[in-house]
């Protein structure tokens, strides 16, 4: 079978492979991504006779006879590519291949057929309908597509572009662990539980030695499986097929157990056990990025785990006030679904063996903790553990610390005498790779005669399968002042698979009932949502947001009363806050190479731009050009890094970059040389030097000790946002169409302005998908995940998100080195509630459960 | 992987066993989880399979690997067959519609999460039961008729039926030619139309298209692109001056096979062409499904959508 690919012949051995294979591995060309491998997301796409065409199930016999460009065929100066990279329409950049290569193809179709004229956002959605770009770049991918199309890039601007490494990602030429097959690497693959509850009575690997494969236990020591999908071990072979064949000889004798496989179920007197024992619990894992409070169990119930302020006053309160029927009391049930992170780029690793060192290429958040993980595990110095990510499609919180991908792949590297990797598929991405955990959540808020907020409680369950730690109720200490609160948090285990942090984890689902408490005694006082909010919420950063917001023709225009027609529109508003933390060990190190600065740190750009983040500083310090400054992440080393978690990535590398760059200008002052700015002939001179910044203290310190072995500390200060959204109701089919978003943030001084803004953006996407799309389903027979493709686990598309306008306040971070923090976590947290708002103000209906799908939109409406 | 470049080369390897592939969007799909084993017979060198043709009646014949996204672009066909075009427009991605054909849009296998998940094994995969009966069927079939309750996945099968669409197959080597509508069993649990392994579709049949014809497809979706239809409706209206002469409204999403809704038709013909007569003519839909206890939604969802698409053809 003959084809052309980029102009060059190529040929396939296999006609029935997906032409995705034959690419990636048979060409190298791994610019061509694969994401579903079911044609949903179109990271794949390539052109066919420049047609475009999802890869990843177009049969290598479809390609006989014809030519295929990928995104290496494009070239690199296609007015797409220089508007993706000036637009910034990326984040992670993995589906940035496949929508370049699409709307290369529109933008010379659009073009040729209506000249240099912009598309409007229907016409873009329409043609770029077949991709899906889980960080939520399409504000940036409008605007790219409609710059092209007018043909504002036919020649290269010679402009910067905002993100560092823009030409690697909309060229392919990034590299992922996805896109690692090192010279004679073996394929692992894991076995997993067919049923959702089992003690394991025996593993029969016998006929593995036959098939040249090896394997590594997954199991641990209770050699139980509490959930459908838990790895029970993993085998490697030299092909993908091999070890396949070999996962499919092993025998497993499973003694089966009753499994708890719903939360209503669970929380029965007499229902199955997850864990039996006091042992078992003890090594339950946790859903939360700290250590789960201590708590009691009855049953498959933990919980619960109570703080507040002056309780028995918000109890007795609450209390009276139903009993004499206050009506500003709000009482409701709120419940939110389990939702998966869904980077487009699956959990991955490589790893290898080479003279008593481990090199490992992980998808990974944390290049230095995963390092750190490896060292301790496997019993190595650290300097001997090589961990490399230098770029990573998306993590969402699902790729902290030592994966158990990592783990297999270590152990079967050694075992095989290879390099072995281990990739998941979709489905196993989709099944058991982390989730924000479902809740449910009981809440009453009661505002005072005198229209203060008089008390609060709140009763939350998490729903995260086989861990713990659910603190979604603990969230609600964190807003509207001291008033009285009693917040109680529980966890109902069932046999199905764990969550992990996702995204501003139990924030979400705190905010979609707190801010729709907040909405609805609001109208029983009858004063503005907007300006209630200011009354009570004591955060000064925040009350700013509020001006601003107030002032808005999208609030202050806003339709108001009840509505008839079929189409109804509504704006909502929902703030949300979010812990300060930081990483106190971070370090950054800038070297002069080449008559080049050199900054390196053991961290990782997922997607969030801290890269150019560390570049901006670096330049502004020294005075430098682009082509002065290359930043190194993504590789383990003796510089240490922040993991890509809690929010803390740039305001911890962004004060130790600056503190570096000013050591290195003091060096070069006193070596005569000369300051900042920095001259050519000033760096020539000074090649070699080397300085180390640190992460500088706030003023004050910070809240609380770093902890996690010294790298997260909590510091004073809470990052604020608001954020203001307009949808349209269809009353008729039940579907929610967001379409204009104000997201006002408050986090300080913002580093790099266009990933910023990005960041935030996306923030609101996934919060549009958490309101309205996003439900993991599970087999009520089995537990088992049916929502396992990315069909049946629906993130948002380029059609279903609004026009977004990013607000920064940019003051109040003073006391904080660099004068900005996080804004990574507190940009989403909130969305889904002012959605929700927005839909309540349009119909008159509150959505009460997440997400708002069109079947209970219309059964709400009536 | 046989490339026969003749229809009866193609009719005579496929009897031989195995699955026909033209796009290969469904193939390749079912193949990358097992469900699909093959061996492949591929359609895309069979000229006489691919093209539109026209005959002195103005009725066209559009071969079986005719892509989705031509038949959605080609103006003699949007034309003559306006519910057929604007259908093939909405279904799927771009990408899935360039090389997604329309024989393969009749023949795909159902999107049943327990079909298409290797875990589980049902009717339609040679097993017993149907775990989505049982379990979570929330997109399953609001119209009760068979074992299994995976709604059938054709679109264009649903425009077709308002044009009482034929098409032709080579079975056993005889050329045959069969209504759209009895290309499925309602009754059937186990499969997805009623074609053989070793039939061939070769071409789909339309009749001379009528005078003073509007339609309109419509679909019900949670996002506004690149989702399968929880309802889809397509309708297809012959006016004479004001009057409704004849109606044509077919739905899916919601039965094992597309379904005509002849009691809507009925309520429409002689009336006014005008949308305010959509209400009145869907109001009994409701009432004649057999919803399951996760798809009671799709009763008045269904009512909905071909209200909507009804009172857009009548507009």
């Amino acid at each position: 079978m003959d084809t052309t690919v980029n102009g060059e012949p190529a040929t396939a051995p296999d006609p029935d492979a997906p032409a995705a294979g034959l690419i990636r591995e048979g060409l190298g060309l791994t610019g061509t991504k694969v994401a579903c491998g079911q044609g949903v997301c179109g990271a794949c796409t390539v052109l066919v006779d420049g047609e475009p065409a999802a890869s990843c199930l177009l049969p290598c016999s479809a390609l006989e006879g014809r030519s295929v460009t990928t995104v290496e065929g494009l070239g690199g100066d296609h007015p797409v590519q220089r508007a993706f990279a000036a637009h910034d329409a990326l984040q992670c950049g993995f589906c940035t291949p496949g929508f370049v290569v699409e709307a290369a193809a529109f933008t010379d179709r659009w073009r040729a057929e209506h000249g240099d004229t912009a598309p409007g956002r229907d016409e873009i959605a329409d043609a770029l309908a077949g991709h899906l770009c889980r960080c939520g770049a399409y504000q940036g991918i409008y605007a790219a597509v409609a710059a092209a199309c007018t043909g504002a890039f036919d020649e290269d601007t010679g402009a910067e572009p905002p993100r560092a490494e823009a030409a690697e990602k909309v060229t392919g030429r990034a590299r992922y662990a996805t896109d690692s097959y090192p010279e004679g690497y073996w394929e692992a693959v894991l076995v997993r539980s067919p049923v959702p509850h089992a003690r394991v009575r025996s593993v029969d690997t016998g006929a593995l030695a036959g098939l040249g494969a090896v394997h590594t236990d997954l199991l641990g020591e209770d050699r139980t499986v509490r959930y459908t999908g838990r790895p029970v071990l993993a085998v490697a072979a030299p092909t993908r097929a091999a070890a396949r064949a070999a996962a499919a000889a092993v025998r497993i004798d499973y003694e089966e157990l009753p499994a708890a496989l719903d939360t209503e179920q669970a929380g029965k007197p007499g229902a199955p056990q997850v864990y039996p024992d006091a042992k078992a619990r003890r090594a339950a894992p946790s859903s939360n990025e700290a250590a789960a409070v201590p708590a009691r169990w009855q049953g498959n119930v933990r919980g619960p785990a109570g703080l507040g302020f002056r309780r028995g006053t918000a109890v007795r309160r609450i209390n009276e006030a139903h009993a004499r029927g206050d009506r500003l009391l709000f009482a409701a049930e709120f419940s939110t679904a389990v939702q998966v992170h869904t980077p487009l780029e699956p959990h991955a690793c490589t790893a290898r063996w080479d003279g008593g060192e481990l090199y490992v290429e992980a998808s990974t958040q944390t290049v230095d903790g995963l390092a750190r993980a490896a060292a301790q595990r496997w019993g190595l110095p650290l300097d001997r553990v090589h961990v490399r990510a230098h770029h990573v499609g998306g993590g969402f919180g699902a790729k902290a610390g030592l994966g158990l991908e990592t783990v297999a792949a270590v152990e079967l590297a050694r075992l095989a005498g290879a390099p072995v990797r281990l990739v998941f598929d979709r489905a196993e991405e989709l099944s058991d790779a982390g989730n924000r955990p479902g809740t449910r959540t009981r809440l009453a808020m009661l505002a005072g005669a005198d229209g203060g907020l008089s008390a609060l409680t709140v009763d939350s369950w998490g729903d995260g399968g086989v861990s713990i730690g659910s603190s979604t109720a603990a969230m609600a200490m964190l807003l509207y002042g001291r008033s009285p609160r009693r917040v109680r948090d529980h966890d109902v285990v069932t046999n199905r698979p764990p969550g992990s942090p996702f995204r501003g984890p139990n924030g979400a689902p705190m905010a979609w009932a707190l801010e729709q408490a907040v909405d609805e005694l609001a109208d029983r006082l009858g004063e503005d949502p907007i300006a209630l909010r200011r009354r009570w919420d004591g955060n000064p950063k925040r009350r700013a947001l509020y001006d601003t917001a107030a002032a808005l023709p999208l609030w202050r225009e806003r339709p108001r009363g009840p509505q008839t027609g079929r189409f109804r529109r509504g704006v909502g508003v929902a703030a949300s806050n979010w812990p300060y933390l930081l990483d106190p060990s971070a370090r950054v190190e800038l070297a002069v190479e080449d008559g080049r600065v050199v900054a390196r740190t053991a961290t990782q750009d997922i997607g969030t731009g801290v890269r150019t983040v560390i570049a901006r500083v670096v330049r502004e310090e020294l005075g430098l050009e682009a082509d002065q400054v290359r930043v190194e992440t993504g590789d383990s080393g003796p510089v240490p890094g922040p993991g890509a978690f809690g929010s803390r990535s740039t305001t911890s590398v962004g004060p130790a970059a600056r503190d570096a760059a000013r050591s290195l200008a003091a060096e070069l002052a006193g070596r005569g040389a000369g300051g900042a700015p920095v001259t050519r002939e000033a760096l020539k001179s000074a090649e070699g030097l080397r300085v180390t910044g640190r992460r500088t203290r706030d003023r004050r310190g910070p809240l609380t000790p770093a902890v996690n072995g010294g790298v997260v500390a909590v510091g004073r200060g809470l990052a604020g946002a608001l954020h203001v959204m307009e949808v349209e109701v269809d009353t008729l089919l039940g579907s929610v169409r967001p379409l204009r978003c104000w997201a006002g943030v408050a986090s300080g001084r913002i580093y790099a302005e266009r990933p910023a803004r990005n960041q935030a953006e996306g923030g609101v996407v996934q919060g549009i998908g958490y309101a309205l799309f996003e439900q993991r389903v599970t087999d009520p027979a089995t537990g088992a995940v049916l929502t396992d493709n990315l069909e049946d686990y629906r993130i948002p598309g380029i059609g279903d998100v609004p026009d977004i306008d990013v607000h920064f306040h940019r003051e109040g971070w003073e006391h904080v080195p660099g004068g900005g923090v996080g804004l990574g976590e507190v940009t989403t947290v909130g969305v889904a509630a002012s959605v929700a708002n927005a839909v309540r103000a349009a119909t008159g209906w509150r959505p009460l459960d997440l997400p708002i799908t069109p079947a209970r939109l219309l059964a709400g409406i009536g | 992987m046989s490339a026969p470049t003749d229809v009866a080369a193609a009719a005579a390897l496929l009897e031989r066993g195995g699955e026909a592939r033209a796009g290969g969007t469904d193939v390749m799909a079912r193949a990358a989880t097992g469900a699909a084993a093959g061996p492949f017979t591929d359609l895309g060198r069979v000229a006489g399979l691919r093209g539109i043709e026209w005959d002195a009646e103005g009725a066209a014949r559009i071969g079986a690997t005719t892509t989705v996204a031509r038949i959605a672009a080609d103006p003699a066909l949007r034309e003559a067959y306006p519910a057929l075009t604007a259908t093939a427009a909405a279904l799927a991605t771009p990408q899935i519609r360039a090389v997604g054909t329309i024989g393969g849009n009749l023949l795909q296998r159902n999107r049943c999460w327990y079909f298409r998940n290797p875990a589980f094994s049902c009717h339609q995969d040679g097993g017993e039961g149907c775990p989505a009966r049982e379990g979570d069927h929330r997109h399953g079939t609001v119209f009760d008729t068979s074992p299994c309750v995976a709604p059938h996945p054709s679109s264009l099968a649903a425009a077709l039926l308002v044009y009482g669409a034929r098409v032709e197959a080579v079975r056993s080597g005889e050329t045959s030619v069969l209504p759209v509508a009895d290309l499925y069993d309602p009754a059937d649990g186990a499969r997805d139309h009623v074609l053989a392994a070793g039939d061939l579709l070769t071409a789909v049949l339309l009749p001379p298209p009528a005078a003073g014809e509007t339609a309109a497809y419509r679909r019900a979706t949670a996002r506004s692109r690149a989702e399968w239809p929880m309802v889809e409706a397509v309708a297809r209206v012959v006016r004479d001056g004001g009057r409704v002469v004849s109606a044509a409204v077919a739905a899916g999403g919601v039965a094992r096979a597309p379904v005509r809704l002849p009691e809507v038709e009925a309520a429409l013909v002689g009336g006014a062409a005008d949308p305010s007569a959509a209400a009145e003519a869907v109001a009994g839909l409701p009432g004649r499904c057999s919803p399951l206890p996760g798809t009671r939604y799709k009763a008045a969802l269904l009512r909905d959508t071909v209200r909507d698409v009804l009172e857009r053809a009548l507009a």
